[in-house]
């Protein structure tokens, strides 16, 4: 019996303590936004909206903030067209195709970023398209619709074909049985897999800092610019835009569906 | 997917086949785009890659382009620098991946147990990580883990040390960093495994006198094994190419993607830099397909015992 309460207290304190790893940077980060001196102090001394206010009177920031909700959209719209039809005609068929396109898909994401980068660097810049936002676009895309494409395929196995034979019998065409038969029951996995593209987008950088130029940079690339040269408090500040983006899609993720299956679905 | 079955059947013979095959014309069609991109987007600019290795170097261009030559290969192979960040990525890669693994069998196992708001908020606090830039969770390290910071604050006023560690900028602070840029991905991959396993045989084990640790040891992580595997993987593959962590928190000595990134940015080597980044490819596939195989048999051999 002693023992066992041992183990519980050992058990709760030791989970507790990962808890607290996970949430402390982001809180720290939080936190020194907040500071009044410009140095990186936790706790804080003296709490003020100094670097709130510098925020929104530098040009910079603001620029990279549109750049990145550009690019966030843009690699929201293509990762989840490519992610669903895929996905859908892999459930189709699941053919020899199928079975070349899993892997495919998934590859990218175990090559280091850089080495990415740096292939798309080359190609963009043979390309002529080098610094675009096109570019960065395709190159976040490259890692969002592996998330959309498997996030769908669960979907979609758990879908009753059925009904999909039901309105083709029934004379909907191809596309109206896809609306009106598919679609209602699949549109929160869209919304979720869009969601993860966009936040992958949006959290990238390493590819991005060797496709952008000073118009296209990115929110993240900017932070890593300012950083490199010092510590810098605006960086604190724009994170803490980014973490609250962050509780606001987890939000609306669980609202769609649920935060366990979220959680399954980003393994 | 077999569920139009109701025809009659000489119609049925002639209806179904071309039904299917319509299916799977309109399947392929549907994969087109996707396999179409990653052909574009990820198989030709590395097959690029892989061509700007073998040229020769030149000193006004960015690379000889139509030569052939092994010259960056050889570059690689005989500059310790290289080869020093190539051997420091891969101590990096073994260590931030055992701490990893450890802390997320440990941290999937509670949130499994966990019940209601509890595991709400520890799953909460694996999502949240992720979904945010690695360049934040990264940053706020250096006020917490520098000489000055607060973790060395508190050592010190516990009187647990004398003198401030410097943790940041160092291979400690990497490691640190490291481990928790990939440990909410290890988390899920195991948690995702566990979430579908019977509790049921844990608790027989614990009925038949294992203690918690034991039963642990021996049903729960063999089970586990495929997301072990999975989150092994993948913190081996980031936590070798690690960019972010290094950068912000690294010292002196640097791993391969600081390097990389060095030659083909500052120097504009870019049959060194494209050479080193494809021997760098080679050593991890190996090393990943080792990884995998050893925890194959690992995980095969728990299963018998």
């Amino acid at each position: 019996m002693h023992r066992e309460t041992v183990e519980n207290v050992a058990f709760r304190a030791g989970y507790l303590a990962i808890l607290t790893f996970m949430l402390l940077p982001l809180a720290v980060v939080v936190a020194t936004s907040f500071e009044a001196s410009g140095q990186l102090l936790f706790p804080p001394e003296n709490y003020s909206l100094v670097h709130y206010r510098a925020f929104f009177e530098e040009t910079r920031w603001l620029s990279a903030f549109d750049n990145s909700l550009l690019v966030g959209a843009g690699t929201t719209v293509v990762a989840t067209t490519l992610g669903v039809t895929a996905a859908f005609g892999h459930e189709l068929d699941d053919g020899r195709t199928g079975q070349l396109l899993a892997p495919l898909v998934l590859v990218p994401l175990l090559i280091p970023p850089i080495i990415l980068g740096i292939s798309m660097r080359v190609y963009f810049v043979r390309a002529g398209l080098n610094a675009s936002f096109l570019s960065i676009i395709l190159a976040h895309t490259l890692w969002a619709t592996p998330l959309v494409y498997f996030v769908m395929r669960s979907v979609f196995s758990r879908f009753d074909w059925q009904l999909l034979d039901a309105a083709r019998d029934l004379g909907a065409g191809p596309i109206q049985s896809f609306v009106y038969a598919v679609l209602p029951n699949v549109k929160h996995g869209i919304f979720v897999g869009g969601l993860l593209a966009f936040i992958v987008s949006l959290q990238e950088f390493v590819m991005a800092l060797f496709l952008s130029s000073h118009s296209t940079e990115t929110i993240p690339v900017v932070a890593w610019t300012a950083l490199r040269q010092s510590l810098d408090p605006m960086v604190s500040v724009v994170s803490t835009f980014l973490i609250l983006i962050s509780i606001i899609a987890i939000v609306a993720a669980t609202v769609a569906t649920n935060l366990e299956w979220l959680s399954k679905q980003l393994s | 997917m077999s569920g139009h079955s109701s025809l009659p059947s000489p119609i049925a013979r002639v209806w179904e086949p071309l039904r299917e095959r319509s299916r799977s014309k309109r399947a392929l069609l549907l994969m087109a785009p996707l396999l179409v991109f990653e052909l574009l987007l990820f198989v030709a600019p590395f097959l690029i890659l892989l061509r700007i290795s073998f040229t020769s170097g030149s000193t006004d261009l960015r690379y000889a382009a139509g030569t052939w030559s092994l010259e960056g290969y050889a570059e690689v192979f005989s500059s310790g620098v290289l080869l020093d960040a190539i051997l420091y990525s891969f101590k990096l890669g073994l260590i931030a991946t055992a701490i990893t693994v450890s802390i997320a069998v440990f941290y999937a196992y509670a949130i499994w147990r966990a019940e209601g708001a509890i595991k709400s908020a520890l799953l909460f606090s694996v999502i949240l990580p992720l979904l945010t830039t690695l360049v934040v969770k990264t940053y706020a390290f250096r006020p917490l883990l520098s000489p000055t910071g607060t973790v060395n604050d508190l050592l010190l006023s516990l009187n647990l040390i004398s003198e401030p560690i410097q943790f940041v900028p160092g291979t400690i602070g990497v490691i640190v960093g490291q481990v928790y840029i990939v440990l909410p991905y290890a988390v899920l991959a195991i948690y995702s495994v566990l979430s579908t396993m019977d509790w049921g045989i844990v608790e027989a084990a614990r009925d038949l006198g294992a203690s918690r640790p034991r039963s642990v040891l021996e049903i729960v992580v063999p089970q586990a094994m495929p997301g072990i595997i999975v989150a092994t993987v993948i913190s081996f593959a980031w936590s070798v190419g690690a960019y972010a962590a290094p950068g912000l928190l690294a010292s002196q000595r640097v791993p391969f993607a600081i390097e990389v990134e060095k030659r083909l940015l500052s120097n504009l080597q870019w049959e060194i830099a494209t050479a080193y980044a494809v021997i760098m490819l080679l050593l991890m596939a190996a090393s990943i397909g080792v990884l995998t195989v050893t925890l194959n048999r690992f995980g095969g051999e728990f299963e018998y015992a």
